[in-house]
């Protein structure tokens, strides 16, 4: 049995075994680092143990955040009411919806894209200049963003919309090329006009690829949203780990983190599905 | 699979020897872009540091950082000096659990760090109001003191911190013109003032003596059995006093050695003379001395470990100040006695004064 065969068969339980086999090297490794460090010296931050993390994790879930008044009878309030006062809650919150804001401000570039490909006059307009913003580094031109959008909410958002929007207008562009000319000619001699061939021809056609390109940009919008919060902000996932950072709460951090990972996960799964279910046609390549 | 087996067996190996570097006489020291700790990188590279290194027998690296990951390096072991406030030196590695002795109290911030403000408006009127900075640092312990001299303690709750990253704050500031609020250090500082409806309404030198700069080393290093990391701190302490000599020289012969620190750091000699107006140098050993054996940096430590308890920069576990405790030159323990993390240990700046380095 040779293990570099491509027609080899893994048997299920190989699969599954090699598929955790990492995860376990990764988690027995740091607990292994850790606890060495938590034996040398019992203070240790910067690798917190497991019951740290369960703990810190468990405060940042249902105790208020810590700049509130904590309420008089905060013992009997329930379960729900805890965890939506909760640190881990309000940041989630705050984040989600910037992220929110900023994936419905993409869904124009789609458009944008779209058009650049159909109509010559508009893509000899934007094309060139979009090409080349696209190679910009918008962290770097932070100043400027400063003063067109102040510091606040328009400014994180607007950080991610200049920093994914090109890439998703190239991306639609592109995509909006490759629909064969064959059915646009077809499309006009059934009598269709140039509008109803863009969206009800191309737009169609296209829609599940560009969700997959926004779906794999989703790291990118979340690395921008993050370097955004840590810039400037009052609430958030990523203020409160560059806080805790300040003191060094890996034990916070860490969790956070894999809560970051998950949402992530859950978002990308989500929009598979919802692709798979809107486009049963749509077979990936 | 091999490649990946060899690789952590390589970072095993590689974490492991690095707990175990303890048997060559090399250290490292980290530094990060300030007026008070420029100095270090200078001496590193005018061949001062080799002098007096050489003598001690000793190996010495000096490394710049950032100023946050050099505090993460020291904590994580990474280096075995390194220059930080009093603030951070007891909220990062004290505790953290990593034992930490101050060997040089270098200088104090004295109008460095400061309260901007537009529209000239009074301390009076901030709470309400958002005020940029980077959170639980110096920044925000001089705001808060500036607030409690004026007996505005009270309205603290109602003011609106936003965390700002200093590589940032400037411009934030500067180009957004409905911010009306900033604290930050110098040199942002002197950049900020320059816009235009700017101005100051409090900064350091109405807390004298209060933010420390300090060259810590990690006390185990200083305990060594071999003595070499006791080698190590007289090298440092003896380089350090011989510049601060070179530096104090009135005329065109301090100029020199002031415009060579402002060059290795890319700053200027004007800039630099700028900051230097504003941090009460110890330019000598006994004047160092008199600060560390004095009861103002007992009375200091006390409302920096305060600060630092109320805000949680101790940790969430820790249930009292005293978990983290501080030992001062005389022998008196701010703290529990069991549990001392940070110590200020006067004896290389007392053979620096004797003279017998």
């Amino acid at each position: 049995m040779s293990i570099l065969q491509i027609h080899a068969q893994p048997s299920r339980t190989t699969v599954w075994i090699l598929s955790w086999f990492l995860f376990a090297i990764g988690v027995v490794s740091y607990f292994w680092v850790s606890r060495g460090r938590h034996i040398e010296n019992p203070d240790d931050r910067v690798m917190p143990t497991l019951r740290q993390m369960s703990q810190a994790f468990a405060d940042a879930t249902l105790k208020p955040a810590e700049d509130d008044e904590v309420a008089a009878n905060a013992d009997r309030e329930s379960l729900v009411t805890k965890v939506r006062q909760s640190m881990l809650w309000k940041d989630t919150l705050a984040t989600g919806r910037r992220f929110l804001i900023s994936m419905a401000l993409l869904f124009p570039a789609v458009l944008l894209g779209l058009h650049m490909g159909m109509f010559p006059y508009v893509g000899s307009f934007f094309l060139r200049f979009v090409l080349f913003f696209d190679k910009i580094v918008a962290l770097s031109l932070l100043p400027i963003l400063f003063i067109a959008f102040g510091i606040d909410e328009l400014a994180k958002v607007m950080l991610i919309v200049v920093g994914v929007a090109p890439t998703i207008i190239l991306d639609a562009f592109n995509l909006t090329r490759g629909v064969p000319k064959e059915q646009i000619v077809k499309g006009f001699t059934l009598g269709a006009g140039d509008f109803s061939i863009t969206y009800r021809i191309v737009l169609k056609q296209i829609w599940p690829r560009v969700l997959n390109s926004i779906r794999l940009n989703l790291k990118a919008v979340m690395l921008f949203l993050f370097a955004g919060e840590m810039i400037a902000s009052q609430d958030g996932l990523a203020y409160r780990i560059a806080l805790l950072r300040r003191h060094m709460g890996m034990d916070t951090i860490i969790p956070y983190v894999l809560w970051v990972a998950l949402l992530l996960f859950l978002i990308d799964f989500g929009m598979r599905t919802m692709n798979r279910k809107l486009h049963p046609w749509f077979q990936e390549a | 699979m091999r490649k990946l087996l060899l690789s952590l067996s390589a970072f095993f190996l590689l974490s492991g020897s690095l707990g175990a570097a303890g048997s060559a006489p090399s250290f490292t020291l980290g530094w990060s872009v300030y007026v008070g700790w420029d100095p270090y990188q200078y001496m590193a590279k005018s061949g001062l540091l080799k002098k007096w290194a050489d003598k001690y027998g000793v190996a010495i690296k000096v490394q710049r950082f950032d100023y946050a990951p050099s505090l993460d390096a020291f904590v994580a072991k990474n280096i075995d000096a390194c220059a930080m406030t009093n603030m951070e030196a007891l909220d990062m590695p004290a505790a953290a659990g990593v034992d930490t002795t101050s060997i040089i109290v270098g200088d104090y911030s004295n109008g460095n760090d400061a309260v901007l403000v537009r529209h000239n408006l009074t301390l009076a009127q901030i709470p309400g109001k958002r005020v940029l900075l980077v959170e639980k640092t110096v920044s925000q312990y001089l705001f808060e003191r500036g607030m409690a001299l004026n007996n505005l303690t009270g309205e603290l709750k109602r003011v609106k911190y936003v965390n700002t990253s200093d590589s940032d704050l400037a411009g934030a500031f500067l180009s957004d013109q409905s911010q009306d609020v900033a604290v930050t250090w110098k040199p942002l500082v002197s950049q900020i003032l320059k816009g235009k409806g700017i101005t100051k309404i409090f900064d350091s030198s109405k807390i004298p003596g209060e933010i420390l700069d300090l060259m810590v080393v990690r006390t185990e290093v200083l305990n060594r059995p071999d003595g070499s990391g006791q080698r190590f701190a007289k090298a440092i302490a003896g380089a350090w006093y011989e510049l601060t000599t070179q530096m104090a020289k009135p005329g065109p012969d301090g100029d020199k050695v002031l415009s060579a620190i402002a060059e290795v750091s890319e700053d200027t000699l004007a800039s630099y003379k700028e900051q230097l107006a504003t941090t009460h140098l110890f330019y000598t050993a006994p004047s160092a001395l008199e600060m560390t054996k004095s009861d103002q940096l007992k009375k200091t430590m006390e409302l920096v470990r305060q600060f630092c308890f109320t805000h949680g920069l101790l940790g969430d576990k820790t249930t009292s100040p005293d978990d983290v405790a501080i030992r001062f030159p005389d022998g008196a323990i701010q703290g529990k006695k069991e549990r001392v993390r940070l110590r200020f240990d006067a004896s290389y700046m007392e053979l620096a004064a004797a003279g017998k380095l």
